[in-house]
């Protein structure tokens, strides 16, 4: 695995005393301007089993930051551009605090965005809470903000919050569908992300009355769902809720199919929504819901741009930490300094409804005391022919959703 | 409450799943037999094979059935390159090094994997990946039988059988044994043991890797998928005998079955939990091997 794989605007670097030298030099030969540049400290999984994700999220804060110094910098800061500092946090959380120290020892980061996975983000706030510095997120698990850290900021909904909306959506899917929710079953991947979704899924249920006649975790690198799936197939439920990243999440609808199972499957986000999902079960994905913090049929303007430069659609985890860019660009506007407490007021008092903080579902983000975004809402969305769909709630769909099986071309 | 068709299925998911550890297992037997070196390395010869066969599938329309003979004709030339290159050196080093070695060739090979085919998850899509044979049914109970499952069980079985009469028929198995029995015996009685190992290094890592194409309809290929099979691989080994042929295979079905039947009693997240229990027993009370006669 490589360890270490620092960037600089796209190119590797050496460090060290030539560095050093090198920014003296460009320092004496640019004497007028005193912001040559912001550097932002970037720490996702690029490489190991959440690489794609990582590539996702990184495509995504690249579109901002290119975008924005093509269009003259950071105003408020004389025109500064902005330099992201990438680092590789692997998918080992000792690994991500490792990076984020160096980081942090290292570059001057004005702040830092990233992990996409819980674990990797809960490591990483470790470091960032010490040196404070604003650690910007999009990873789900209320631990991240439930530990009274004060330089978190988490844009999405958490977890057991998505989770809880993916039942409510489904019983009041189901309802508009004349079916009433008795049986439902849950499995999930055993990480922080799995388990905090599992744990709104369950508490919802059990609020609702009704029956979890199937609640099981399962290791994240699990190579054989069999005996899940027969578990699933006796359990007789209506509706399952499987919580997985993107292999498991294959496995599990291939063998579902397999065995005929043919009732209605509502994602955990992560795997069930990302271009990858199509691609390995082509149409097979058809009508498979999903919960998603973000869809991106919500702000097309802004969204397409994505897709013309990257090819694909924009991704939840692409759209949040655009999003999460684009809040961190009018904090610098707006505190026209780069000091970390300077950025750090903005976040907490200011609603960002302005460039691509607007991508987040309802236009705006703001940050409550705990760290948190009240504005933000969970969606559902269905597959249909190789595109999302919001379907739930209704004030937010896009279309109307289809309460059967996931048999395609039925 | 386990009923007669919760239990036959459970044996079938297990048998069905340990025929493929068992094949994996038996290149990564086949060369610490041969060689007395513990190849750290090997799993990730299982991922080169998945990629080889999704790549016959994405440009040639090779199913992975077949391309999985294409993987396994790549890997042996790869393996028997690697051998003379890098393990040859090593042979007659102290342990550390040859374990730092293989631990080192991993990272290498999986960062390289990173590098020339991306993060991206591969999946191929066959016509029978979604369907299953249904076997007994009646009352809404059945048995069954994923045909992805079933073809790749198949190959294992056909690959197994192969390797074996290889080792037990041909002149050259039995060279090959002579080599692992006593090194330098086999040189007195005219065998060019440099030969023998670097075919069976290319022999076992090519077997690894038919395993991990012939499984591709159902797991998808990604740069980190060996770190997935790495200890299954080596419990299988363990747990059979190191360096025997035979061992693997019933290592391997074990492991499947232990998987398999502990998910009957434990939760599914503690899949593993027997199993190593059950490793670390056999580590203490017959570190040999359940089969502790040498095949080679």
């Amino acid at each position: 695995m490589s360890r270490m794989f620092w960037t600089r605007a796209g190119a590797v670097t050496r460090r060290g005393a030539l560095a050093a030298g090198t920014v003296a030099l460009a320092a004496l030969a640019t004497p007028l301007s005193a912001q040559e540049s912001v550097n932002v400290g970037v720490i996702l999984p690029l490489s190991g089993p959440n690489a794609q994700f990582g590539i996702n999220s990184r495509n995504g804060i690249e579109l901002v930051a290119n975008e924005i110094n093509e269009n003259g910098g950071i105003e408020a800061l004389g025109g500064a551009r902005i330099n992201l500092v990438v680092a590789d946090a692997t998918s080992n959380p000792t690994q991500a605090a490792t990076v984020a120290q160096r980081m942090l020892s290292q570059d001057e980061v004005v702040a830092v965005l990233g992990a996409f996975a819980s674990s990797l983000t809960l490591a990483i706030s470790e470091v960032t809470e010490r040196r404070q510095v604003p650690l910007l997120t999009m990873s789900f698990s209320d631990q991240i903000t439930d530990r009274g850290f004060e330089w978190v900021y988490q844009i999405v909904p958490v977890g057991s919050e998505l989770g809880r909306a993916t039942f409510d959506y489904a019983v009041a899917l189901a309802e508009a569908n004349g079916e009433s929710l008795d049986r439902v079953a849950i499995m999930y991947e055993d990480t922080a992300y799995g388990t905090s979704q599992a744990e709104g899924l369950r508490a919802a249920a059990q609020e609702a009355g009704v029956d979890l006649v199937m609640d099981e975790a399962y290791p994240l690198g699990i190579t054989d769902v069999s005996p899940l799936i027969n578990q699933l197939r006796r359990s007789d439920a209506q509706v399952v809720f499987p919580v997985s990243y993107l292999n498991d999440s294959l496995l599990i609808v291939r063998s579902m199919r397999q065995q005929g199972i043919e009732i209605p499957t509502i994602g955990g986000a992560a795997g069930y929504i990302i271009p990858d999902f199509r691609e390995g079960l082509g149409d097979l994905t058809e009508n498979v819901l999903s919960i998603s913090p973000a869809a991106y049929d919500q702000a097309p303007d802004l969204t397409d741009r994505f897709r013309e430069e990257y090819g694909y659609f924009m991704v939840h985890e692409a759209q949040e930490h655009a999003a999460l860019m684009g809040v961190l660009v009018s904090a610098l506007e707006a505190a026209g300094s780069t000091e970390a407490a300077a950025v750090k007021e903005q976040l907490d008092t200011m609603t960002f409804d302005e460039g691509w903080a607007a991508v987040m579902t309802g236009g705006e983000v703001e940050f409550d005391d705990q760290g948190r975004n009240p504005n933000a809402v969970p969606l559902m969305v269905q597959w249909r022919g190789g595109e999302l769909v919001t379907v739930w709630p209704e004030e937010y769909a896009t279309g109307e959703a289809v309460w059967k099986t996931t048999s395609a071309g039925e | 409450m386990q009923t007669i068709y919760t239990l036959t299925q459970t044996l079938v998911d297990g048998l069905l799943i340990g025929g493929i550890y068992a094949v994996i297992s038996i290149g990564l037997s086949l060369v610490f037999g041969v060689m007395h070196i513990v190849n750290f390395a090997h799993a990730e010869f299982l991922m080169i094979g998945m990629f080889v066969a999704w790549y016959a599938w994405a440009w040639l329309g090779l199913d992975p059935m077949l391309g999985a003979f294409l993987a396994l004709g790549v890997t042996f030339l790869l393996g028997m390159g690697m051998q003379r290159v890098l393990i040859k050196p090593i042979l007659a080093a102290p342990q550390v090094a040859q374990i730092f070695l293989t631990v080192g060739l991993l990272f290498a090979l999986e960062n390289a994997a990173l590098l020339l085919f991306g993060a991206d998850y591969r999946s191929v899509s066959t016509p029978y990946q979604t369907e299953a044979l249904s076997l007994f049914a009646s009352g809404g109970e059945r048995i069954i039988v994923p045909y992805a499952k079933l073809f790749a069980f198949l190959m294992a079985l056909g690959l197994g059988a192969s390797v074996w009469l290889f080792l037990q028929r041909t002149r050259t198995g039995q060279a090959m044994r002579a080599t692992a029995q006593d090194a330098t015996a086999a040189r007195l009685m005219g065998i060019d043991t440099d030969r023998m190992y670097m075919l069976a290094f290319g022999l076992g890592t090519g077997t690894t890797a038919f395993g991990g194409a012939v499984i591709l309809p159902y797991i998808t290929a990604s740069p980190t998928v060996g770190s997935q099979y790495v200890v299954l691989m080596f419990t299988a080994v363990v747990l059979g005998g190191l360096g025997s042929v035979a061992g693997a295979v019933v290592g391997g079905l074990l492991v499947g079955l232990i998987q398999s039947f502990s998910a009957l009693v434990l939760p599914i997240q503690l899949q593993n939990l027997i199993l190593f229990v059950i490793f670390i027993a056999v580590l203490a009370l017959k570190p040999e091997g359940i089969l502790s006669r040498r095949t080679g």
